[in-house]
């Protein structure tokens, strides 16, 4: 059993272990979401594609059509991926995809935490109610002073 | 060149072209000033109040006499304010101060970490109620009119219906209002957002994913064409320079607050409280039966950011007898920022508001 300082460096590596064995679960999750991510705009550039191939014979190829072409081009290929971005299937994966981006974030922010605090500096947390407390303090500030112009301007008024 | 393309068979105009626009991109940095070079401010203010980061900003007049009610712009909680003023030509606020308006713009600012806490009550409540007195005492009226645009205009929109005793007339130009009727791709991942955890890990609303949903608005009309319009046109001077001032706005866009985020998606977007009367700000109720001063909305039919569906729902809804509503045959930034803003958009709406000011 160990006492002081080493007591505590190893609870805090105890608990980056645990956040480093459990972002690997979010980072298989994450590259899962990724995958079908890419898949899907893989498949709806692979069908854009077949689309505008079969428009291709119909636009002959000079430089005045050129124009044509690339419209005809453009059209099909934001149709296609706007239809795919509002989907459902993409809004869910695409919301998965953030979410587990988020998991892996919060597990860093957390192994920063035991750092900071190991080092005695304020973490995250710590921070958060500093900046909560500032804006409730400037939130009472903004209506004493709305109150002081308003007694202000009754004064003048007098 | 002519026997490259007569081996390929291409049209060797087609090759000419190609060439030239190679050599377009290699001239670009001869021929492009930075961004850091291009100002943005054309109109003359000056600062009249600030809180925090928030700015009121009051334009300089430009005319000898001014309607009596001043008017105030709430813009947008995404980029800046300079799209209203982007260029002397296109200037939105330019064209006010020229029919004679007594114009102030509310600049948010840029927040920091320290402002994750500000929500809808700051906004509303806050720097919008506060600079409307501000401007009250100032220009000593009992009411000033109200213009907020996009996400600006549902700021607005609360404001008006939590404040219609300072609101002389309202200017909703393409609002925010019915999340569930809004067709845009924004909307479709906004409704998928967990956005409480995202806020609750990020903090703030960071730029960077605002960039990634305006990549996916129009993906290759805005991330290629344009660029291949940019590089082919890159000896006009009057393009390059409104391209670069567009760009240089569209590369700006501040951290949203994270607590006004979470309600902004959460309300708008997924439970659509705003429309339906049933969203609180600051712990007071929301109606818009309660805008009952004239009100004057203003949509785009090609909005790719906020769809004409989404905005003119507040047309029906608030509690006015006296309600125009005007579609124009643009997108979201051509209506604030374009040729036919300056002759169609804006003579229409100094009409209407002359008449009520």
């Amino acid at each position: 059993m160990s006492v002081g300082p080493m007591r505590n460096f190893a609870e805090n590596a105890k608990k980056i272990s645990i956040e480093l064995m459990e972002s690997n679960e979010d980072l298989a999750e994450f590259n899962e979401h990724l995958t079908e991510y890419y898949k899907q705009l893989n498949e709806t550039w692979v069908e854009a594609q077949k689309k505008v191939n079969l428009k291709i014979p119909e636009i002959p190829h000079d430089a005045e059509n050129y124009e044509a072409y690339k419209r005809v081009w453009i059209d099909i290929f934001d149709n296609d991926f706007t239809e795919l971005f509002d989907s459902k299937h993409f809004g869910e994966n695409y919301g998965h995809l953030v979410s587990k981006e988020l998991e892996l974030t919060k597990h860093w922010n957390n192994i920063m935490n035991v750092v900071l605090q190991s080092a005695n500096l304020p973490n995250k947390q710590e921070m958060d109610e500093v900046y909560r407390e500032i804006h409730s303090l400037r939130k009472r500030v903004s209506k004493l002073e709305a109150k002081v112009r308003q007694y202000e301007s009754k004064e003048k008024g007098k | 060149m002519k026997k490259i393309s007569n081996e390929l068979n291409i049209d060797p105009k087609m090759v000419e072209n190609i060439l030239k626009f190679s050599s377009n991109i290699t001239r670009a940095s001869e021929l492009v000033s930075a961004p850091d070079e291009f100002n943005f401010d054309s109109t003359e203010y000056d600062v009249a109040y600030q809180e925090d980061k928030a700015r009121l900003l009051h334009y300089k007049p430009l005319t000898k006499t001014q309607h009596k009610t001043p008017i105030i712009i709430a813009y947008a909680l995404i980029n800046r304010y300079h799209i209203l003023d982007i260029h002397p030509k296109k200037s939105w606020v330019k064209n006010l101060l020229e029919q004679g308006f007594n114009v102030y713009m509310l600049d948010w600012g840029s927040p920091s970490n320290m402002d994750k806490y500000l929500d809808f009550d700051d906004y509303v409540n806050g720097y919008l109620h506060n600079s409307v007195e501000f401007i009250k005492n100032e220009s000593s009226v009992e009411q000033v009119s109200l213009q907020g645009y996009c996400t600006g205009g549902t700021i607005a929109t609360t404001y008006a219906a939590l404040h219609p005793e300072n609101v002389k007339n309202f200017i909703a130009t393409a609002p925010v209002i019915d999340g569930w009727k809004d067709t845009t791709v924004i909307s479709n991942l906004a409704k998928h957002m967990d956005v409480d955890k995202m806020v609750e890990i990020v903090g703030n609303m960071p730029p960077e994913f605002m960039y990634y949903c305006f990549s996916v608005l129009k993906p290759f009309e805005q991330g290629i064409e344009k660029y291949l319009n940019f590089f082919n046109n890159i000896e006009n001077e009057n393009f390059v320079d409104n391209f670069m001032r567009v760009e240089k706005w569209l590369s700006e866009t501040p951290p949203i607050p994270g607590a006004l985020f979470k309600q902004w998606i959460r309300d708008i977007y997924q439970e659509n409280l705003l429309i339906q009367n049933k969203m609180y700000v600051g712990n007071q109720h929301v109606s818009l039966k309660n805008i009952t001063m004239p009100i004057f909305t203003q949509v785009a039919v090609g909005d790719h950011l906020v769809s004409p569906e989404c905005s003119m729902p507040l047309h029906y809804g608030v509690g006015s007898e006296d309600k125009t509503i005007r579609i124009y045959p643009t997108g979201h930034v051509g209506m604030i920022a374009s040729s036919l803003s300056q002759k169609v958009v804006l003579p229409e709406l100094g009409e209407w508001l002359k008449e009520r000011s």
